[in-house]
């Protein structure tokens, strides 16, 4: 609110009737331009906004920024719930792609087995238990010796995919060895196991060989024997619990597993009991499911930090941003004016000189020096702006007593073969003018 | 609403219960008191519109002199305030500091103009700032800024009030130095001197006696002859002849003159040093001065204003007169001269020998001018380009020197053309533009020729 300032304490109180009434006089006609001393300049209190109206001009100002990125925030949330959630990770239940297993899962979901989707040991084993299945797929990596015991440890029926020679040993206990193998065509199971009956023959990488020895309890079963005595497939009944080797993951994959009867293995193997965890290992996990917390529930930012960093570190985060909105928040908006032009009136001449030395043009450039100490010298020697050349040779070659020749080729020579000579010339013509005295 | 980094700081200390209980939730609980803090402090600032803010400005100062733009703050909120108060001008206003001492007033860091302020309810403070600026023409002043602080200094509210200020910056006038000496040269023709010579000036003044050491050349013969005594005839320079000063305001005067290693002046600003001094060389010696700034139209002029009015007239019609990007109308020009002046004048243009320029603008209708009026045409001369005409240390040097040498030629042909035309010519650096359009005037003046 913009008020008039209050008259001086020495204005009568009733003024004369002939003049105005004093108006409330807007603040621009008070500023500054009639500065006569008894114009007091304008008291301004607030800036003329409530806080509805400055609510108003806020929403006016933001309502477009946030008019699109609640249309985006819509769209995103729209997609997410139209599309069907899918990963590209090899032989995870939700990846459509060729080398994804979303396929069987759906026939197994169909068929009332419940999936559990898990990517860590620590995940799975505690989502596994007695009665239910433990899909263990191909790993990137390697299991830790801990997380195969914590993963035989279950009491879950384990179906083993294309696994590494130490994961073989821990799951079979030590009854079973793997090679390397190649495929070489369909071949009957030539065993008892109900799985691999029904299957059929089937065209699957072999690499498995039976190690085990009449004083272990459980003898594996092999099926599906290839080149030099591997197998393909070994299954061992333990007590509680059962455990499935199979070399070729191509089993379950979708592009796979429709080839002959992978896809009666696969839905043998796994629709055994109504709850199935899918574990898909994750290179970088090194859990083991085991009771030890983890750092993040230890209050650690990592493994190396001490406990009770991670709350410190968000202190410090609030910290950080209550220093922030203190910086960002400035101290009234910035004044503008207008500048002034900044071109310096040397710059016609540097162009010019740039435009002499980029065309070579020497002669041109020695005929202006020549021209300008001619000048010099004559008006010097007090000759005549019109004189001519050999007048001004003449009047040199008296007050320096140089030949006329060697004048005349300074003032009025040849233009100079390359800027060395250029130089020497100018050099010259300097010595020529300190020479020049008036007569 | 804005937090300080007390607000910060306060949070930072958390780290002290978090210790004893190391759990997000210890975190969840701090920052809430941390941030009921901030808000009970908003709440409890005083209301920054109700602030009476007032901001006392000079009508005008002269460039790179000192001026005080005062804020008187008077606390109507109800409240105690406690703030931070900026007085925002532009960057050419060259704000310094705020200057308040006392227990209610003390500058504050973060930039020019700021202060703290402490005021009790209805009490009021001046807060003085210190202006020093360093261009010419009308600087318009910010907003002012008022941050009130809750009682325990974490956050508070944030308003920018629309005061009005104007800071007329009139022109430094660095050429009133050359004055004293021209003066005295003009009070030594003006007969007011110890030594009278004829010639000096072309108006007949009085008879007085004859003393030994008068020209006898000077002896009035008539006048001997009826009175006892011998009878010298005193002359004296011309008075109330008109000066008409031309200001070419087009883009020939926007470029910047100067050492190579400074930014610089614009080439109107030293023309504005000479005309300064000019009026008021002319002013003093009894001559009518007028002033017209002109590009394609009329900028500024100054008509009518003699004695000690004429230098403040100057000054404020020169201030803000700034460069235009335009070619300056010499036409349009002739045509001001034309109706302003009716009688012999001396016009000072203050243009620049710009060859190109001048053979296209000002030669074409210089003779129209030298006709009916003395002209002189008065230039600046850059010192750049005479650094660059003694450049011999490189090859580019070389070339350097040579394109400045043939602008000299084409400068000169220039001159040479005007003054066959009648017009004198005088070309300086910027410096010594204006104590050598002083001597020709008073050489005009001593030859009768205004």
């Amino acid at each position: 609110m913009t008020v008039p300032s209050p008259p001086p304490a020495l204005t009568p109180a009733a003024p004369s009737p002939l003049a105005a009434p004093p108006a409330p006089t807007p603040p621009a006609a008070v500023s500054g331009a009639s500065a006569s001393p008894v114009n007091e300049p304008p008291v301004v209190i607030g800036d003329d906004t409530t806080g509805r109206s400055r609510a108003v001009s806020r929403w006016r100002r933001m309502r477009w920024p946030l008019t699109v990125l609640a249309a985006i925030a819509l769209l995103v949330l729209f997609l997410a719930v139209v599309r069907p959630p899918t990963s590209a990770d090899p032989y995870a239940p939700d990846n459509p792609e060729p080398d994804g297993a979303m396929a069987v899962a759906e026939v197994l979901k169909d068929q009332g087995v419940r999936i559990t989707h898990v990517t860590s040991v620590a995940d799975a084993v505690a989502a596994a238990g007695p009665d239910t299945t433990l899909l263990v797929t191909p790993n990137p990596s390697f299991f830790a010796d801990d997380q195969i015991s914590s993963l035989n440890r279950t009491g879950a029926d384990l179906v083993v995919l294309s696994p590494d020679y130490s994961m073989v040993a821990g799951v079979t206990r030590n009854t079973v060895d793997s090679v390397y193998g190649e495929a070489a065509g369909p071949v009957q199971p030539q065993c008892d196991d109900p799985a691999a009956q029904a299957a059929g023959a089937l065209d699957l990488r072999p690499g498995l060989f039976d190690t085990s020895t009449t004083s272990d309890t459980v003898r594996p079963d092999m099926c599906w024997p290839g080149a030099a005595g591997a197998f393909a497939y070994a299954r061992l009944d333990f007590p509680n619990r059962s455990v499935t080797v199979v070399t070729d993951p191509a089993v379950i994959r979708n592009d796979s597993v429709l080839n002959e009867g992978s896809s009666a293995l696969a839905l043998w193997m796994l629709g055994q009991h109504e709850d199935l965890v899918w574990l898909v290992p994750n290179p970088m996990d090194v859990s083991t499911g085991d009771d030890e917390p983890t750092p993040a529930e230890r209050g650690q930012v990592n493994a190396v930090m001490p406990p009770g960093s991670a709350p410190v570190a968000l202190v410090a985060l609030l910290a950080a941003v209550l220093l922030a909105l203190w910086r960002v928040r400035r101290m009234g908006p910035l004044v503008v004016e207008d500048l002034p032009v900044l071109v310096r009136s040397a710059e016609a001449t540097r162009g010019r000189a740039r435009l002499y030395r980029a065309a070579r043009a020497r002669g041109h450039a020695a005929a202006g020096l020549r021209a300008a100490a001619a000048n010099r010298v004559a008006s010097r020697l007090g000759l005549a702006r019109s004189s001519d050349a050999n007048t001004v040779v003449d009047a040199v070659v008296a007050a320096t007593n140089r030949p006329s020749q060697q004048v005349a080729d300074l003032l009025y020579g040849p233009p100079p073969a390359d800027d060395a000579a250029l130089a020497e010339l100018v050099r010259r013509l300097d010595i020529l003018e300190s020479e020049v005295h008036r007569p | 609403m804005v937090v300080t980094w007390r607000a910060a700081a306060l949070m930072g200390l958390g780290v002290i219960p978090v210790l004893f209980l190391p759990a997000n939730g210890t975190v969840l609980v701090w920052a809430t008191v941390v941030i009921l803090a901030c808000v009970a402090d908003v709440v409890l600032a005083a209301s920054p519109r109700r602030v009476a803010v007032q901001r006392r400005v000079p009508a005008s100062v002269r460039l790179r002199s000192e001026a005080t733009s005062e804020l008187v703050v008077r606390n109507a909120s109800g409240r105690r305030l406690r703030a931070v108060v900026r007085d925002a001008w532009g960057p050419s206003a060259g704000a310094g500091p705020g200057r308040g001492s006392g227990e209610r007033v003390r500058p504050a860091s973060g930039g020019p103009g700021r202060h703290h302020v402490d005021l009790p309810d209805g009490e009021a403070a001046r807060l003085p700032t210190t202006l020093v600026p360093e261009r010419r023409g009308d600087r318009a002043a910010g907003g002012v800024t008022i941050r009130s602080l809750g009682p325990l200094g974490l956050a508070g509210r944030q308003v920018t009030l629309p005061v009005p200020g104007r800071l007329r910056v009139l022109p430094e006038f660095a050429s009133r130095k050359h004055l004293p000496s021209r003066l005295a040269r003009l009070r030594e023709m003006d007969g007011r001197a110890a030594v009278q010579i004829r010639g000096e000036g072309t108006e007949f003044d009085s008879l007085r006696e004859y003393v030994v050491g008068d020209d006898v050349r000077s002896i009035d013969w008539r006048a001997t002859a009826r009175r006892r005594e011998v009878v010298v005839r005193t002359w004296r320079p011309e008075r109330d002849r008109r000066v008409l000063i031309v200001l070419d305001t087009g883009r020939t005067s926007a470029a910047r003159v100067g050492a190579a290693d400074s930014t610089g002046a614009p080439r109107l600003d030293a023309s504005i040093e000479a005309a300064l001094l000019l009026a008021a060389l002319a002013g003093h010696a009894g001559d009518r001065v007028e002033l017209v700034a002109f590009d394609r139209t009329v900028r500024s002029r100054v008509a009518g204003a003699a004695g000690p009015r004429l230098m403040p007239a100057m000054a404020e019609s020169l201030a803000t007169v700034d460069p235009v990007l335009l070619e300056t109308d010499w036409p349009g020009v002739v045509a001001q001269v034309r109706t302003r002046m009716t009688q012999r004048a001396l016009v000072v243009l203050l243009t620049t020998l710009d060859p190109a320029a001048v053979e296209n603008g000002l030669l074409p209708v210089v003779d129209q001018l030298a006709r009916d009026h003395t002209v002189v045409v008065a230039s600046v001369a850059d010192e750049e380009v005479a650094g660059l005409r003694a450049g011999r240390e490189t090859v580019a040097e070389v070339y350097d020197a040579a394109a400045a040498a043939r602008g000299d030629l084409e400068r000169t042909a220039v001159t040479t053309m005007l003054r066959r035309y009648g017009a004198d010519v005088v070309e300086a650096l910027p410096d010594d533009l204006a104590p050598r359009l002083a001597d020709e005037y008073l050489a005009l003046k001593a030859a009768g020729r205004l």
